[in-house]
């Protein structure tokens, strides 16, 4: 248990900050973790206070102590009552316990503090220690265990799957851990990808491709996908070069066939006044030899859509089409030709011409004999 | 899923646009109302509170139960009910796999 009246630990990262300021202290790089901050604050700040009380020799060990403590101690007195603790350090205490949340707001952060205090209760949160695979796949457990619903299951847990490995990828990749890495191509929305970018600094993508050469006994697959995931953030048609002819090594990470194949949809949109783009999401027909099971109605594509459609596959085919073409042009000139009062026509005065010169050829002929 | 209601499926089948929040599945006149007077008055509210909870279940379902007393089935109802509305119109910029999908005709 800590001597000094005054738990570091329990100060905010930007409290640390303004005090080692205050105090005169070089500020560590502005990424490092609290816990440096923590250090720093000790070293400096309360070896000053502490010399008033004890010897430097007390207060070396004890500050020593005091460091090796506070990574637990750190958490102790947080997960006792998360309502104290900053948004930040609920934060980062949820993802202690594999929980990735979000944005910690006035509505959200009663939720997750409640999140917190079950993931406290039990001696031995499932979510806590364990293997990756436990970590990865511990909200998609939650869920599966709390819902009973058949879809539901899978989507969430693909898509929670492809947040923790989107968000792991790269605190894992230091770790060297590339066992647990589940990705779905096809399944990954970029929205996932603007979180996983969001948090990270500006070499969160440098870090990425570095894993992809660090790691190259990874799957194939993974460093197409965080090429395509990095690189093509705003251009989504270069996606399905990359993606397409592997398609078929994701059949074997998927858990099951899932009811909600529905993850994939065309880029196509449409304005709308609310703002939310309206595309209609289309299920994979057959495509990698997945089963696919329609869950909505087929509503009519998009002009794009239909236009490429139009183009290829004709329903009637070509020569039926000149045929009547030629028809209807026929027709149409038996009716002009059959007006009285034609126009001065070539065509209609050489035909006329014709006519009265062989009905005077006629008349000759009839006239002679 | 055929135990899906008639209002969720209405409610998946087209943007929600300016819908109330009595619009969504599982959310009737009393949690309607009980919703509205804590601010959430139209159902692109409750569905800006679902996205910020990243569309997870577990935090979605205690969220609603919070704050309007909803039970598990009206609670499973209206995520449902959101979630599959964003899979069907809030853009994901997936891959392209699904060129393979036009192998059909236009009519299907």
């Amino acid at each position: 248990m800590p001597v000094f009246v005054e738990d570091p630990a329990q100060f905010s990262k930007p409290r640390l900050k303004s005090e080692l300021i205050a105090h005169n202290v070089t500020l560590p790089a502005v990424e490092s973790k609290k816990q440096v901050y923590v250090e720093l604050y000790l070293k400096h700040i309360v070896q000053k206070s502490a010399a008033d009380f004890s010897s430097d020799e007390e207060d070396d060990d004890v500050v020593e102590v005091q460091d090796s403590q506070d990574f637990e101690e750190e958490k102790d007195p947080e997960m006792l009552d998360p309502s104290v603790l900053t948004d930040e350090e609920l934060k980062t205490t949820l993802l202690k316990y594999g929980v990735e949340a979000g944005p910690i707001v006035a509505t959200t952060r009663s939720i997750y503090e409640r999140k917190l205090q079950r993931l406290l209760k039990p001696a031995q949160p499932r979510q806590n220690g364990g293997t990756g695979d436990a970590d990865q796949y511990s909200d998609s457990e939650g869920d599966e265990e709390s819902v009973s619903q058949q879809g539901s299951p899978e989507t969430v847990s693909l898509m929670e799957e492809n947040l923790h490995v989107d968000i792991r990828m790269v605190p894992q990749s230091w770790n060297n851990k590339n066992t647990e890495y589940r990705y779905h191509q096809c399944f990954m929305p970029l929205s996932r990808m603007f979180e996983s970018r969001i948090p990270l600094s500006s070499s969160g993508p440098e870090i990425k491709r570095g894993n992809n050469r660090s790691n190259n006994q990874g799957p194939r697959p993974r460093p197409y996908w965080q090429e395509v995931a990095t690189v093509d953030k705003y251009t989504m048609t270069n996606r399905s070069l990359f993606v397409t002819p592997k398609t078929s090594l994701f059949k074997r990470q998927i858990k099951e066939p899932v009811t909600d194949v529905l993850m994939e949809m065309f880029p196509e949109t449409e304005p709308t006044p609310t703002g939310i783009a309206a595309t209609r999401r289309r299920p994979i027909k057959g495509a990698a030899g997945r089963p696919v099971q329609f869950k909505y109605p087929d509503l009519p594509a998009s002009p794009m859509t239909l236009q490429r459609w139009a183009v290829e596959h004709r329903l009637v085919p070509l020569w039926v089409q000149i045929l009547v073409f030629f028809i209807v042009a026929c027709l149409l000139y038996l009716i002009y030709a059959a007006m009285e009062d034609s126009l001065a026509n070539p065509f209609v005065t050489l035909l006329d011409n014709l006519s009265m010169e062989t009905e005077t050829e006629g008349l000759s002929l009839q006239a002679e004999p | 899923m055929s135990s899906t209601s008639q209002k969720h499926k209405e409610f998946v089948a087209e943007p929600m646009g300016e819908k109330l929040v009595n619009a969504l599945a599982g959310i009737g006149e009393v949690l309607g109302k009980r919703l509205e007077e804590k601010g959430f008055d139209k159902a692109y509210v409750v569905l800006g509170q679902f996205l910020v909870l990243k569309k997870d279940e577990e935090l979605f379902r205690d969220w609603l139960k919070d704050t309007c007393g909803a039970n598990v089935k009206q609670q499973g109802d209206c995520y449902g009910c959101l979630r599959e509305w964003c899979d069907s119109f809030l853009l994901f910029q997936f891959v392209l796999c699904q060129r393979k999908t036009y192998q059909h005709g236009p009519f299907i």
